[in-house]
């Protein structure tokens, strides 16, 4: 009685050990697949720069990118720039923090850092232009400028005199700033939040 | 007497019994990040060259349009023109040659088969306007440089690639729409094709 009261729990204590064992390696599997989701849907490497609300990742393009980095542009299916053509910068909300929204304005005010040329344009969430056959973005050759010096960029559903980056639809979107042949490249680090362009949400209509 | 014997349906008690399983538990999952990231790139089959293949010839400037869609290159500039040239050097090496004296800004990016730029300029990264470059292997180069004489400087960049198979990406910048025929034109008159290895 006693010998087979053992027997029992030693059988017991092996099935628990293959629940166990079972359990470690099918969470293991999943945490890992999942943190690894994760750090693509939400990353772009290591490297980042932010100045203000634009973040760039200067190391994506290049040939000592991160695996992080890589992966990503593997998934997307991104070729970003490589360090000597330029440096790309993206935000996804304004100034204060508060995420892009199409039903609301935007004004873009200057400084641009100094590059050969720039260019700023309008995507949707996954990088796409949006479509509409409309003005996707400002070239540095484009901008109207009132007086020597300052400009500014009104992003908006409805027309706006001056440099108006027409949006349509709803939901979010994304700019970006692209700096090309821009002497930063060697040096992004040191960019700071004044240098960049300051984006001030406006009127927000319903 | 009596001893006070642990209660062995604490938290404490269980998780101490279990802290092997946890600690595989994180030590697999740790493994499967990692190997997951660093696979990925071999595994995506939607990246950039698998997006490029269908619409680019070999050895062969192509101008592509980029509408959204699922071959869509994202993130891309709308103020820029795209070409590529793709390349296999298994039996060539690769010449690329043209003209960009006043032609504004171009940039020039040699990638391998996951996008990676090896090298990248733009059209000031060339001598007088004129763009000479040869995209070779080890093997090929050393092949060419041999043939070099012994005072001769060449004119032309050479530029190692670590893989056989890549593609050439050349952006040309529109600043304005009015300028989007001439930067396609631009492109178009850049030639790209497989260099005959001189006869031995």
């Amino acid at each position: 009685m006693r010998r087979s009261a053992a027997a029992r729990r030693s059988a017991g204590s092996g099935l628990a050990h293959l629940y166990r064992n079972t359990l470690a390696i099918g969470a293991g599997l999943a945490l890992g697949l999942f943190s690894s989701w994760l750090a693509l849907e939400r990353g772009h490497g290591f490297g980042a720069i932010t100045a203000g609300p634009w973040t760039g990742w200067p190391r994506t393009g290049a040939d000592d990118a991160d695996p992080y980095a890589r992966a990503v542009a593997a998934r997307t299916g991104e070729l970003a720039l490589g360090s000597a053509e330029g440096l790309t910068f993206l935000a996804r909300g304004d100034s204060a923090g508060r995420t892009f929204d199409r039903r609301c304005d935007y004004t873009i005010h200057s400084p641009v850092p100094v590059a050969r040329f720039w260019t700023l344009s309008i995507l949707d969430q996954h990088g796409q232009t949006i479509a509409g056959g409309q003005r996707q973005g400002f070239t540095s050759g484009e901008i109207i400028r009132f007086a020597p010096g300052p400009f500014t960029i009104t992003v908006s559903r409805e027309v706006r005199p001056g440099n108006w980056l027409p949006v349509s639809g709803d939901g979010g979107f994304e700019l970006m700033l692209r700096l090309y042949d821009t002497p930063l490249s060697a040096n992004a680090q040191s960019i700071g939040e004044g240098a960049m362009p300051r984006i001030e949400r406006g009127e927000c209509r319903t | 007497m009596r001893l006070v014997s642990p209660n062995i349906n604490s938290w404490r008690f269980r998780l101490a019994g279990n802290a092997p399983w946890i600690a595989a538990l994180f030590i697999i999952a740790g493994l499967v990040h990692i190997l997951s990231i660093l696979a990925m790139p071999r595994l995506a089959e939607r990246d950039a060259y698998a997006r490029l293949q269908a619409r680019a010839p070999l050895n062969q400037l192509q101008l592509i349009s980029n509408p959204p869609g699922p071959d869509h290159l994202p993130y891309e500039d709308p103020a820029t023109e795209l070409a590529i040239c793709r390349f296999d050097l298994t039996q060539e090496p690769l010449r690329l040659r043209g003209d960009l004296a006043g032609s504004g800004l171009v940039l020039f990016s040699f990638r391998d088969r996951y996008g990676r730029a090896f090298f990248a300029m733009t059209d000031r990264g060339n001598s007088r306007g004129q763009l000479d470059v040869i995209v070779a292997t080890r093997a090929q180069l050393d092949a060419i440089s041999a043939e070099d004489g012994e005072d001769e400087t060449p004119s032309e960049l050479r530029l190692p690639a670590r893989q056989p198979d890549g593609f050439v990406l050349i952006r040309a910048l529109a600043l304005e729409p009015g300028r989007v025929e001439a930067a396609r034109q631009l492109l178009q008159s850049i030639s790209c094709a497989s260099e005959k290895p001189a006869a031995q």
